[in-house]
């Protein structure tokens, strides 16, 4: 009898717990509603301009307008194609280079002086991360000018996080005997960096950097849209007059671009790892 | 003359943590080879990296041919080092190198730092890295990968390495116990016959007390921190030895 009574509470309890979290689900999905409701209210319904777009019809023969290519853009295409992979290759080359700093800082065992190197290494990895490539763009065209030094420079710093990130913690997990060797053996710091550490992480390293160039590719293609060299800065041109079909050519060539990178991000990646 | 005097050397890991050496003395004269016993724990491998400060000691005194160890700065830390052969028990070689880079590191002692950097070591160091690896049985083996080895390989590797760092003294941290019997046997015999014809005198980390009593002079026994025994080998007695592991069954 008493367990039946128990077991009667229970339940009571049980189905009181469940209309209470039924009433917490409720309110946050309102909430989530009204949120959404606010968002498309501002960002589509007030900030279109329904007059200029007119009927789904006139969207459509908009859209049409894109369709179609110009070949005869082709032909001017390869010298910005190549630009953009050389603001790609350089940009990364020198991210490298700007990188050794925030590894040497950054990972944990051979931070010189923890208290400041260390947080030092993960501002700069922050700060080159979560700053978009055209804002880095944006800011070395306002200080170096227009062209592709600009895009070199803007790839180049926004490259630092991920390679320093990634290659700080793979020095991290190293197997520290090889390094208490080259110390044995009457080594510099220096010494051990280059004998016991580098040997370990140069694979990581090397993959790192390739996915990175890979990446840079698609930076580089659309920084000159703020005047940093490559195609984007033809892809700006062809918007700007209205020569739609070569937009989709540009679009196009941005495409085979970075195909290309990832064929030969794969074929480098199998021959050095 | 003793080439290597240790005089009350204690070691703490840190400040407030237990003493892992409570004062140990002992001499090395110039043709000993030294085991040094005692039960996991007792502290050996700190004793031997006490010697070229790879631990740092808290206090005491260590004499290396008339040098005070312990109050070198750094510079003069390495340039002491590079004098001290080591072998490690998992032979702490850069896997990724080959088998004559790895000789050859044994040479950074004594080279720069642009040197070491884009490897351009003498013709006399590579010369020097062939005849040792020769000397250890490894002349087939010279442009392979470290980690292509065999254990037994792989051991000789790190004793070529020692050798090219011209040592003074050799300190071996348990070298053979990774290794199989039988191959055991081979490095310990190697390591007694190199010692010898380089007059280098070996202190040396053993848990093998077979191996100890086989091809070692002098023994110290290690308890918790405390010498035990220190003697010849001669002298090592079942009964010492029961002491030395106290409660362990041998
Ligand atoms: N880096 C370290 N930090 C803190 N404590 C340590 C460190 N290295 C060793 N110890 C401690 O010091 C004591 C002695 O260790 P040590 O390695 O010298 O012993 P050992 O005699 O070599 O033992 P084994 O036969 O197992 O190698 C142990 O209690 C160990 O936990
Ligand atoms: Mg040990």
């Amino acid at each position: 009898m008493a367990s039946a009574q128990a077991t009667a509470e229970q339940v009571e309890r049980i189905i009181a717990a469940r209309s209470k979290a039924k009433l917490v689900r409720s309110l946050i999905y309102a909430v989530v509603l009204l949120l959404v409701a606010w968002s498309v209210n501002t960002t589509i319904i007030e900030d279109t301009d329904w007059a200029r777009m007119g009927s789904v019809a006139n969207v459509l023969e908009s859209v049409a307008e894109f369709i179609g290519i110009d070949w005869g853009l082709f032909p001017h295409l390869l010298e910005p194609a190549l630009e953009t992979i050389m603001v790609a290759t350089l940009g990364t080359l020198l991210g490298v280079v700007l990188c050794v700093p925030a590894i040497w800082f950054g990972a944990l065992n051979i931070t010189p002086f923890m208290p400041i190197t260390y947080p030092f290494a993960r501002l700069m990895m922050t700060l080159s991360r979560s700053i978009h490539e055209i804002v880095w763009a944006l800011f070395f065209v306002a200080a170096v000018g227009l062209g592709a030094l600009a895009g070199v420079l803007a790839i180049a710093v926004r490259s630092i996080g991920f390679i320093a990130k990634m290659t700080a913690e793979a020095i991290e997990d190293l197997d520290p005997k090889p390094v208490e060797a080259i110390r044995a053996v009457g080594g510099s710091e220096f010494q051990v960096f280059v004998y016991a550490i580098l040997p370990q992480v140069l694979p990581v390293m090397v993959g790192v950097i390739i996915f990175e160039w890979e990446i840079n590719i698609r930076r580089s293609s659309v920084l000159g849209l703020v005047g940093a060299g490559g195609l984007g800065l033809v892809f700006f041109r062809q918007l700007n007059t209205f020569n739609h079909p070569g937009v989709t050519t540009v679009i196009i060539a941005i495409l085979i671009l970075i195909l290309f990178g990832e064929l030969v991000s794969y074929f480098v990646r199998k021959a050095v790892i | 003359m003793s080439i290597l005097s240790v005089k009350d050397l204690k070691v703490r890991y840190s400040a407030s943590g237990p003493e892992i050496l409570k004062g140990v003395s002992f001499d090395v004269e110039e043709d000993d080879f030294f085991a040094i016993i005692g039960p996991s724990g007792a502290g050996k491998s700190t004793l031997i990296r006490c010697i070229n400060r790879l631990v740092e000691p808290k206090s005491g005194s260590i004499l290396l041919y008339g040098t005070e160890v312990l109050s070198l700065n750094s510079r003069q830390l390495r340039r002491l080092r590079r004098g001290i052969g080591m072998i490690f028990q998992e032979f702490n070689l850069v896997d990724r190198m080959s088998v004559m880079d790895n000789v050859l590191s044994g040479r950074l002692g004594y080279v720069g730092n642009i040197t070491g950097l884009f490897r351009l070591f003498s013709k006399a160091d590579i010369t020097r890295a062939l005849s040792v690896l020769d000397r250890v049985g490894l002349s087939d083996h010279v442009d392979k990968r470290a980690d292509q080895l065999s254990g037994g390989q792989r051991q000789r590797v790190g004793i070529a390495r020692a050798l090219m760092q011209d040592p003074k003294l050799l300190l071996l941290d348990e070298p053979t116990s990774s290794l199989d019997p039988k191959i055991s046997r081979e490095v310990m015999a190697l390591i007694m016959e190199i010692a010898a014809e380089y007059k280098v005198p070996v202190l040396c980390n053993i848990h093998d007390v077979q191996l100890a009593m086989e091809f070692c002079n002098k023994i110290i026994g290690l308890q918790d921190g405390i010498k035990m025994f220190d003697g010849p080998t001669s002298e090592m007695n079942t009964k010492k030895l029961d002491e030395i592991y106290a409660m362990e069954v041998l």
